[in-house]
């Protein structure tokens, strides 16, 4: 075994992240850890490489007991990691961003023709195409991931893991990463994926470690599983299938005419987008992220100002309305970024929970407590929150898939004709994801129309009635729930006609 | 237990700041060739050793309390007010002003001078709201700044047109009050006056407000994440005002109780020399901005000044020992702030799915 990892515990005060979990990789391997949110993937691997140790347990490689204390020593050994969010300086060239940390020198200076030629050499021996003299911060995310890579590996990586390494990248590029994994294996290379895509697992690794709660639940082969066999392994029941009703549409309650939004360069973030929502519909935008869905979303939502265009929800325009105006005409809004739009970290669960409610359940402006604590607590059990012993526990110490439901009650339960829902699910476990699907489904079936956003296309394909593809910040395509499938949008996704 | 460490925690870095405070106090105090323990226990008694000194002490924590309070309501709202010394100078020269020629009775004029401070330091502070809202002129520098033009101001005034020719000596300051608009003393013959009763109310309407209210409650959130309150529908520019308002509202008060409850007239540069606007500062600083606990801060730090008094008195130990106390939990607030701060930054960047 090239490495070997044994009774692999980590505790936090109480509680376990991790409970004497056993994990082994061979040379040319690779070897899948999969999991719902918190079931303490990422701590195993922090600990692999360095970011923390274990409170017991015995990690070796090539036999060796070893001890790292940074990650600096886990690069040493030969074990690389690329992170979920890339690590890289954009604006430096690809060559730069490789070499880093033992960059060629002539005489004293950083050779930078020399840095190109090692990061060819490189790109050719490992088949992955870059360009060395390409800006970082202008290459798709699929590049900065191969830029990423290449980097472990010229830092001399033999183990290389990858920490949900598909989340930002189109259907092709999940394909091209799939492919080179393959590719490196062949060459001698290990590698360790962190992932919840299950699909994606199957394709790619020779065995799958299932986590739940910090302990394994399931050590199989590839050819010995397969999706439905994981998810229980996951999540330890059954899931149940969602069952779509057919379309009720209703009255229109958005209507986006021409929304045109130009960026600083004057290119645009939005150009003449147009679209409606009725009630009693799911109308899902698909698209990878940064094509302007986000700057989309705040424009209806009141948070940004178009350049020119029009905006009404239940057919009053939004024209220089605020955020409560547009709200009272019946808005309510799952925001794309929990942390910087959805909750205020420092307040209590009973106060993230309560915005938006606490102008109706008020007497002469005094906040009616008992109501908020009894409607907060029902959400809590509806979605069974983890939200500590108390409603005052602060929000940021909730992990992010319960502050995720906490925010999705929240959306819900203000009653809306209409609701946004930006990434609903992002970062929350199959569970919840099956109740927020489920809730989504309830609210469009009790007439509302729901706006719904998600760089998961499954999602999307799961949900939606009909989708529209964004990309470069125009509607590049409408599909129907029926004729969608995962490739058209793929390639309606990455620009292609 | 858990209710009990909810409780404890939050008192834990104020404490350890005072203590550390207090040892480096003592190793001044051993350098200067004072004994400790003697200078300790002549500061106890400056600040609270007998009923005289107990409410002289409270007396000069009056209007610190008001100014912290204020202070206190601005930062929990997000908002920097570094405007309550000239907040409390517009506050206390308008008071005085109406109680010099404000016709009608004497409780009248005192009544209408008190909400006339208030309201004048409410408008100020809530001026240097509007521009940031308006023409994004940075708050922290405008209402800095805007001190210096009232203070100024108020000593031309009481240097020319409201100068006090009565007396004999030269000082820029106004004739004094008629006696019966005077702020009754809580205690014959003692410092304290009515004063402190409305801070004591105000820090008790201030919690009351942060906590039960629904005014409090967008006021918080704007205050711990203005985008979240934007997104809710918390409408941050009338927040903003709102808050200044009432921030400073709180200083004019301050103003308007020392020159109607202790100096009985704007005398220039008392309020300002005195450093209250500063200690107030602190105050909220050092109880994070909870209204009880500032209140408590306030009567501290003033604790501190009296008490460096009475050590001055009764030792060879300068006064200054007490400036060494307060400069060291400076330093410690401002280590706790930059920390809260970097964390903050660092924070942005998770979006806590590495658990």
């Amino acid at each position: 075994m090239l490495l070997q990892m044994d009774k692999i515990t980590k505790k936090y005060g109480e509680f376990y992240a991790n409970r004497e979990i056993d994990f082994s990789l061979d040379k040319g391997e690779v070897h899948a850890v999969v999991g719902e949110n918190g079931a303490g993937k990422t701590t195993l691997m922090r600990m692999l490489y360095g970011m923390e140790q274990p409170t017991s347990g015995t990690i070796r490689l090539h036999g060796k007991t070893i001890a790292f204390n940074s990650p600096l020593d886990a690069i040493r050994s030969g074990i690389g990691m690329v992170h979920q969010h890339f690590m890289l300086f954009p604006s430096f060239t690809v060559a730069e961003n490789i070499v880093i940390g033992n960059e060629p020198s002539k005489i004293g200076t950083f050779d930078r023709k020399q840095a190109a030629r090692i990061v060819e050499q490189l790109s050719e021996k490992y088949g992955m195409k870059v360009d060395p003299w390409a800006v970082v911060g202008e290459c798709s995310p699929g590049i900065q991931q191969r830029v990423e890579i290449l980097k472990v590996l010229y830092q001399g990586a033999e183990i290389i893991i990858l920490d949900e390494p598909t989340g930002v990248l189109t259907p092709i590029e999940v394909g091209e990463l799939l492919e080179a994994i393959k590719q490196l294996r062949k060459q001698g290379k290990s590698f360790i994926i962190i992932s919840h895509k299950l699909h994606e697992v199957l394709d790619v690794a020779d065995r799958i470690t299932v986590l739940r709660d910090g302990k394994v639940t399931g050590m199989v082969g590839k050819e010995e599983t397969d999706v439905n066999h994981l998810s229980r392994l996951m999540v330890g029941r059954e899931l149940v299938e969602l069952e779509k009703k057919p379309v009720q549409r209703g009255d229109k309650v958005l209507e986006v005419t021409d929304v045109t939004l130009r960026g600083n360069k004057g290119k645009h973030i939005l150009d003449h987008v147009s679209f409606d929502v009725y009630g009693g519909e799911i109308v899902g935008i698909a698209g990878i992220s940064g094509n302007g869905q986000s700057e989309l979303l705040q424009i209806i939502a009141g948070l940004q100002q178009a350049d020119s265009g029009r905006v009404a929800v239940n057919g009053t325009d939004t024209k220089n309305k605020n955020t409560r105006q547009i709200r009272e005409q019946g808005l309510a809004h799952i925001p794309e970024d929990r942390y910087i739009w959805g909750a205020n970290r420092s307040a209590s669960v009973l106060d993230t929970g309560l915005m938006g409610h606490h102008r109706k359940l008020q007497k002469g402006g005094f906040l009616d407590f008992k109501r908020v604590r009894s409607m907060v607590s029902e959400w809590i059990a509806k979605y069974s929150i983890k939200a500590g012993d108390s409603l005052s526990t602060t929000s940021q110490y909730l992990s992010g898939g319960n502050l995720q439901k906490l925010i999705v009650a929240r959306e819900l339960a203000q009653g809306t004709p209409f609701l946004i829902a930006a990434e609903p699910t992002r970062g929350v476990d199959i569970g919840a994801m099956e109740t927020i699907h489920t809730e989504l489904l309830n609210k469009r079936d009790s007439g509302a129309g729901i706006l719904l956003v998600s760089s998961e296309l499954t999602e999307i394909l799961k949900l939606s009635d009909r989708i529209l593809v964004m990309y470069e910040g125009k509607i590049v395509g409408e599909l129907t729930a029926k004729e969608a499938t995962e490739e058209k949008i793929g390639l309606l996704m990455a620009g292609g006609a | 237990m858990n209710r009990f460490n909810k409780i404890l925690s939050p008192l834990l870095q104020p404490l350890a700041a005072i203590l550390v405070g207090l040892i480096a106090g003592a190793i001044a105090i051993a350098i200067a060739g004072g004994n400790i323990v003697e200078t300790y226990s002549e500061m106890w008694k400056g600040a609270f050793g007998g009923f005289y000194f107990l409410t002289n002490t409270l007396a000069r924590a009056t209007p610190i309390m008001l100014i912290a309070l204020g202070v206190a309501l601005a930062f929990r709202s997000g908002f920097f007010n570094l405007g309550s010394e000239g907040q409390m100078v517009i506050g206390a020269i308008t008071a005085a002003v109406i109680g010099l020629y404000m016709p009608g009775p004497g409780w009248l004029v005192s009544t209408a001078a008190i909400i006339a401070g208030a309201v004048a330091g409410g408008l100020w502070s809530a001026m240097a709201g509007f521009f940031d809202y308006r023409f994004r002129v940075n708050l922290l520098i405008s209402t800095l700044l805007l001190n210096y033009v009232v203070v100024l101001f108020a000593r031309y005034l009481v240097s020319y047109p409201l100068k006090d020719r009565t007396g004999s000596a030269g000082l820029n300051q106004t004739p004094m009050l008629d006696a019966s608009v005077w702020l009754p003393k809580l205690f014959k013959g003692m410092p304290l006056h009515l004063g402190f009763i409305f801070a004591v109310i105000a820090a008790v309407l201030l919690y009351i407000l942060l906590k039960r209210t629904v005014m409090g409650y967008e006021m918080r959130m704007i205050g711990g994440n203005p985008l979240f309150a934007v997104y809710g529908g918390v409408r941050r520019g009338s927040m903003m005002m709102t808050a200044m308002l009432f921030s400073g509202a709180f200083a004019g008060l301050a103003g308007a109780a020392e020159v109607l409850g202790t100096q009985y007239r704007y005398l220039d540069g008392a309020l300002s020399s005195a450093g209250y606007a500063w200690t107030g500062i602190m105050a909220a600083l050092l109880a994070n901005s909870h209204p009880i606990g500032t209140a408590v801060a306030a009567i501290f730090l003033a604790a501190l000044e009296t008490g460096a008094m009475g050590v001055e008195r009764n030792t060879e130990v300068p006064l200054e020992v007490g400036d060494i106390i307060q400069s060291v939990l400076i330093l410690f607030i401002s280590a706790r702030l930059t920390y809260s701060f970097i964390k903050r930054r660092k924070g942005q960047n998770t979006d806590g799915t590495a658990v």
